[in-house]
């Protein structure tokens, strides 16, 4: 029970947790802005229902939904070189986070297309409108609008789960805080350093979403 | 497909454990999150406050630093943990959190006449939650805690990294002896059989869960009451 925890030693290591921390956000970030991109361009295909790449859209959004993250990564990591697809740390890591993100991301961008009523699909190919331009100047704007919040929300379950990343050697938070304890043993310190800071960000990231949603229902909201 | 046939056993014992860890779970997971779904729809506001922030912790903590946390940190005060333990622990908090939102929002789904009704009749306070909101909220949570179910059969995998022997760590003993062995990494092959493994349990429980919500809403057009509130808004919408 005599457990002596000290403050300090968390200070003292500010600065590995802050590197950590930085590499986490770098990681998460790409993954986020990759995932978006991927969530946008699948739902696009599926929304057109585009003959085979749809059915290939849904196989991948309903198999990366169905299994879990670790294998996914520990398969990119270290099944694909063996077919001749080496990825480095680094990039496997925003490989599998983009892939897994988007997967969601493609299910939320899809919602947000089918709640575009008919009739502005029926007035765009009425004023001549290509396919592609309905999608470049009506669908996207207003679609991603609306599925802007739970996109958000895959985005933080994105950033939680580059924890995830630890695990290949990919030099994180949880990575970071992990190597410390294996050489320190402060555990307790670690630990809760490390579940402050996520927290915080994950926090920070909520609020960021609630903002976002107050100001996208601004235009709705006189109407 | 000689190395999986000549490993099955490894798999096969893997996969019960992965069986075994996720059913103690979700069985814990259920306690926490009934206890603090109830707990958010209390008139109380202290009993809220805490149910909150229990959910927003293990929910915002990423699942991976909870297992660490418990495996990890439990010695530290006192009490060394079994993998299997710790596993449970940090899986069922983590479950129950998750569950309380479902429980919290299977109580929202009630009418809140019901409860107008019900206290017209008379009825005490303890006898509206048990024999009126009660039984009519249980039945609209089925569905997503089977949802909840495959959420934990894939958490599992998890545990693989404070040494539980579930299906994942079997897999990368296999992947690593067969390395040692023969020089030659199977792991496309084995991560590969892993995935597929993975997505048939859960695309099966997928699909349970699809047909228990169709019987659910079958159900109540049967009694009466009309679409679930969702379709009849999707409805209005449209």
């Amino acid at each position: 029970m005599g457990y002596n925890f000290q403050t300090s030693y968390i200070l003292d290591n500010a600065d590995a947790l802050l590197r950590g921390l930085l590499m986490t956000a770098q990681v998460s970030g790409i993954s986020i802005g990759l995932a978006a991109l991927i969530g946008i361009v699948c739902a696009s295909i599926k929304i057109f229902n585009v003959p085979v790449l749809s059915k290939i859209v849904g196989g991948y959004v309903y198999f990366i939904r169905s299994t879990p993250l670790l294998p996914q990564i520990f398969f990119i990591f270290y099944g694909l070189p063996s077919l001749g697809l080496g990825f480095s740390i680094y990039w496997s890591g925003v490989l599998a986070l983009s892939l897994w993100g988007g997967a969601y991301n493609t299910e939320n961008v899809r919602g947000g297309f089918l709640a575009i009523s008919k009739g502005l699909k029926e007035a765009s190919s009425a004023l001549g409108f290509k396919p592609i331009h309905y999608l470049c100047f009506v669908a996207i704007p207003l679609g991603v609008r609306v599925s802007v919040p739970s996109m958000l929300n895959t985005s933080v379950s994105v950033l939680k789960n580059s924890a995830y990343l630890s695990t290949i050697g990919f030099a994180e938070l949880t990575f970071v805080a992990m190597e410390r304890v294996a050489q320190e043993f402060r555990t307790l310190e670690m630990f809760a350093a490390i579940c402050a800071l996520y927290l915080t960000l994950v926090l920070a990231l909520s609020a960021l979403v609630r903002v976002i949603e107050r100001h996208l229902e601004r235009p709705f909201k006189e109407t | 497909m000689d190395l999986i046939q000549n490993n099955a056993p490894i798999f096969i014992n893997g996969l019960l454990e992965t069986f075994q860890l996720s059913a103690v779970t979700l069985f814990f997971a259920i306690v926490l999150s009934l206890f603090f779904g109830v707990l958010s729809v209390t008139r109380y506001r202290i009993f809220k406050i805490i149910s909150i922030c229990y959910v927003e912790l293990f929910r915002d903590i990423p699942l991976l630093v909870n297992v660490f946390f418990v495996y990890f940190g439990a010695p530290l005060i006192g009490i060394p943990l079994e993998p299997f333990a710790a596993a449970t622990i940090s899986l069922s908090l983590w479950g129950g959190a998750n569950g309380a939102e479902i429980v919290r929002s299977g109580f929202n789904s009630v009418s809140n006449h019901q409860k107008a009704s019900a206290k017209a009749l008379g009825l005490k306070p303890w006898e509206i939650f048990w024999y009126v909101i009660g039984p009519q909220a249980l039945l609209p949570m089925i569905p997503p805690f089977t949802g909840l179910f495959s959420l934990l059969i894939q958490a599992t995998a998890l545990c693989s990294m404070v040494g539980e022997m579930e299906f994942f760590r079997m897999a990368q003993i296999v992947v690593e002896r067969t390395t040692i062995n023969t020089g030659y990494s199977p792991a496309f092959l084995v991560y590969g059989f892993v995935l597929i493994v993975y997505f048939v349990i859960c695309a099966s429980l997928a699909a349970l869960t699809k047909r228990l919500e169709r019987w659910l809403s079958e159900r109540q057009d049967r009694r009466g009451a009309g679409l679930p509130a969702v379709e009849r808004l999707a409805q209005e919408s449209v």
